[in-house]
């Protein structure tokens, strides 16, 4: 507690509490994550025993108690039936996605450097941005069916949108002296789009396919809860149909988990690319 | 705010309407392409528009329409609510923002649908749960933005404030929340967005109520056509509660330079 | 009356090492007494400043107004901020009442005072605009007329003129020593400008960084009222020699600092 009232009067952030203050020491400035996690581990603390103490007491048949569900999701990771179920799901987000990206980087690039095109997708980027998609699995069902195809299209579409906005600002954002010098030294059509507008829009690409994992993981879940009853979204399914709640809420804490843990990755990768487009960018506009 | 100096800075961006005349073609399209296919989970527009009109007509739709919009409603005052709040204190105590953070931003991209199983169980089959699933999808951003807005505060007008001897109360209602005015707004835009798809998703999932519920029903009965055009009531749902909120932000943030509103 | 007792703040710096921003500081301000307080950047002018509004802590020393001391803002000071820290969303009147609203006077009456102000500043036509339609100098004079609403004794100012070009500033200074002529307030003008700290001080306390302290208090022998005549007052004998020696100071203070920022 201390070490954050003095990290803040350190840094020179005006208190209420003026006048004299009494001389303290120094201390080395502490690194934010170690000094977040006390507070983190203590909310997860409240959290899990107001969930134990509030399922003991009116927890039923459909409310586990917070041991017993992390007891079910260990359980759950042992089970061959889960990593059945994974190895669906992911087959379809795995694929979903790679479509996503192959169409949807160039089609937003060709959108962001051909203006007049994009002002006529404007409109039904943004019909798409605020479409709640889902809507559209029941036509989904009716044209290809219950199976893989139906899944890969709609994660498909769920994550195509992220990547061709961003990859278009990405784009747009590429500083247009920069297609004037390359001109000038009578660079191709083609050199420009390798050379300029791919590396210089990559920075926004790749935050484009970061919000587009989450988006896929999100499509993924979706189809299986509201049609498809496959793989995992089809076990929670069947969990509540028996009420085998334990191993409902673990299957949900896995799917969560899943969800951050590609998410986190996709965010580390796009540190780690950024970092190197960023110092590229800084040289090329000096 | 000089009106004609706006109006002379935006006229420029508007030489042709692309965007009425990029529906129109999109719609031509549509019609030729389901006449030519001739699937039925593809009908023409004019078929679909019947359709829609058919349910507009014999009234079936409205039911459905008030009770989602209910939902919606309810979600989202939920999550503006809760969103301020937390957000207000996250922003303004740090260690709140310690120990909510990581949580907050796990939730925010999580897929939200997968908690309605818990909803469900815990809430029973009906609205409540719906409501929840929406304010599963909403909350969460409103939260975020909120937070970074009240941080980005700019810390000389606080200190104007305190130099006038302002309370901490005044701090907050008369510099910190109309600072942060602009950037709450964005957040409760992208909220609103969120809110709608919970809404639809919640309907699908938990189908006893909504445009979620006769969507799924329409598809089961491979109605094509019904799909469609529910679903057309959905963007218009979607559209229209955007175009409330940015309404209320332009009435709210009136006073942001026009040259700095950057969407 | 200010006094200033044996101040001293030192804070914790980005690299983890202790700096030094004010140490020892000593200083007396009359009533009615306008004072330029001038230095190298970083030697703690504002630091100081910002200890007599009541708006930081500090170490060692006391600040008392009147003989009480500084416990926080207080309603016999205000202050005007180098980058003016106007409300962008309210009107120029809201602005200037913004002061008085903060300390709770009556609606009917805060106007009225925001009013006279902003005509004293010569704004009448622009009080229902906002900050982002003026130009710089009008923006500081939104500013002065808050700070001089309230009606204090004490005025702070925190290089007022910094951010404005060079005309307006020229106007600025004038308009500031008529209405000083005018209203008999003590004023306290932080810097960095030798003419400025000429023109407008009584007396100009210099001073030097690192650590941050007051290095000499130079009285200014220039007649008053100012305002009337400001370019006669420029060509004068004595105000060029006073800028010269305090230039003189100031680079004596800068070619002190450059060997030791080679050494490093």
């Amino acid at each position: 507690m201390t070490t954050a009232t003095t990290h803040r009067r350190a840094r020179g952030a005006a208190t209420t509490r003026t006048g004299p203050v009494e001389a303290r020491r120094p201390c080395p400035p502490r690194r934010l994550l170690g000094a977040n996690l006390p507070y983190q581990l203590l909310t997860f603390a409240v959290f899990a025993v107001a969930w134990e103490a509030y399922a003991t007491v009116w927890g039923g048949l459909l409310l586990p108690t917070f041991t017993e569900t992390v007891g079910a999701t260990f359980q759950l990771l042992g089970t061959a039936e889960l990593w059945q179920a994974m190895y669906v799901s992911n087959q379809a987000l795995v694929i979903g996605f790679a479509i996503a990206v192959v169409i949807g980087v160039p089609l937003g690039i060709v959108l962001g450097r051909f203006r007049a095109l994009e002002r006529f997708a404007d409109v039904y980027l943004n019909i798409l941005l605020v479409t709640p998609m889902a809507a559209i699995i029941p036509l989904l069902m009716m044209s290809v069916g219950f199976g893989l195809a139906s899944r890969v299209i709609l994660v498909a579409v769920f994550s195509i949108v992220m990547v061709v906005v961003n990859s278009r600002t990405g784009v747009r954002q590429v500083d247009p002296s920069l297609i004037e010098m390359a001109r000038s030294f009578g660079a191709t059509e083609r050199q420009i789009w390798t050379r300029i507008l791919f590396p210089g829009a990559l920075p926004a690409i790749m935050t484009g396919i970061r919000l587009g994992v989450g988006r896929a993981v999100t499509g993924m879940v979706l189809v299986e809860l509201l049609m498809v009853s496959a793989a995992l979204g089809g076990l929670i399914l069947e969990y509540r149909g028996l009420f085998r709640a334990p191993m409902l809420y673990g299957t949900i804490v896995i799917i969560v988990a899943e969800a951050l843990l590609l998410i986190s990755l996709a965010r580390w990768g796009e540190h780690r690319l950024t970092r190197w487009s960023k110092a590229t960018t800084a040289r090329s506009t000096r | 705010m000089s009106a004609p100096a706006a109006a002379r800075r935006r006229l420029p961006r508007r030489r042709v309407p692309a965007g009425p005349i990029s529906l129109l073609a999109g719609a031509i399209v549509w019609e030729l392409i389901g006449h030519l296919a001739g699937a039925s989970f593809f009908p023409p527009l004019s078929t679909v528009i019947g359709r829609l009109a058919g349910m507009v007509t014999s009234g079936e739709i409205f039911a459905s329409l008030a009770d989602s919009l209910l939902n919606l409603v309810l979600g989202f005052a939920v999550s503006l609510a809760g969103g301020l709040l937390v957000g207000v204190a996250m922003g303004r105590f740090r260690k709140v923002e310690a120990a909510l953070g990581v949580y907050v931003y796990a939730l925010l991209t999580a897929p939200s649908l997968v908690f309605a199983p818990i909803f469900f169980s815990l809430l029973g089959e009906g609205r409540g749960s719906i409501v929840a699933v929406v304010v599963m999808y909403a909350m969460f951003v409103m939260i975020i933005n909120t937070a970074s807005a009240i941080q980005s505060v700019p810390g000389h007008l606080v200190e104007m404030a305190r130099s006038y001897g302002a309370s901490e109360t005044q701090i907050l209602l008369r510099v910190m929340l109309p600072a942060a005015a602009p950037m709450i707004m964005a957040g409760v835009r992208l909220g609103v967005g969120r809110a709608v798809t919970g809404m639809i998703n919640g309907e699908m999932f938990i189908a006893v109520v909504g445009l979620g519920r006769i969507v799924t029903q329409a598809g089961g009965r491979f109605d094509g056509a019904g799909v469609l055009a529910i679903l057309l009531v959905i963007i218009a749902v979607a559209l229209g509660a955007v175009a409330l909120v940015q309404a209320v932000d332009r009435k709210i943030t009136g006073w942001v330079p026009q040259t700095s509103r950057g969407h | 009356m200010i006094e200033v007792r044996g101040l001293g703040k030192s804070y914790i710096g980005q690299d983890g090492g202790v700096v030094q921003a004010l140490q020892d500081v000593d200083l007396t301000v009359a009533d009615n007494e306008f004072l330029t307080v001038l230095g190298p950047s970083g030697c703690g002018k504002t630091t100081l400043l910002k200890a007599i509004a009541g708006l930081i802590p500090w170490n060692e020393g006391d600040i008392f107004i009147d003989g009480s001391p500084v416990r926080g803002p207080g309603p016999e000071r205000s202050m005007v901020f180098q980058n003016f820290a106007l409300l962008p969303w309210a009107t120029v009147l809201e602005n200037v009442a913004f002061g008085l609203q903060m300390r709770g006077v009556g609606k009917t009456e805060r106007i009225e005072r925001a009013r006279a102000l902003i005509e004293t500043v010569g704004l009448g036509e622009f009080e229902t605009k906002r900050p982002g339609e003026l130009s710089g100098g009008m923006q500081q004079r939104v500013g002065i007329a808050r700070a001089l609403a309230v009606q204090p004794s004490v005025l702070l100012m925190d290089e007022p003129f910094g951010a404005v070009d060079e005309q307006t500033r020229r106007l600025l200074q004038e308009e500031l020593l008529s209405i000083w002529e005018e209203h008999r307030l003590t004023v306290v003008f932080i810097t960095h400008s030798m003419e400025e700290a000429v023109l407008l001080g009584d007396r100009v306390v210099l001073m030097s960084a690192r650590p941050g302290r007051i290095s000499e208090i130079v009285p200014v022998p220039l007649t008053r009222p100012r305002s009337s005549d400001v370019g006669a007052l420029e060509r004068s004998g004595k105000y060029v020699e006073i800028t010269a020696y305090l230039w003189d100071r100031l680079r004596d203070m800068h070619e002190e600092r450059r060997p030791a920022k080679a050494g490093r």
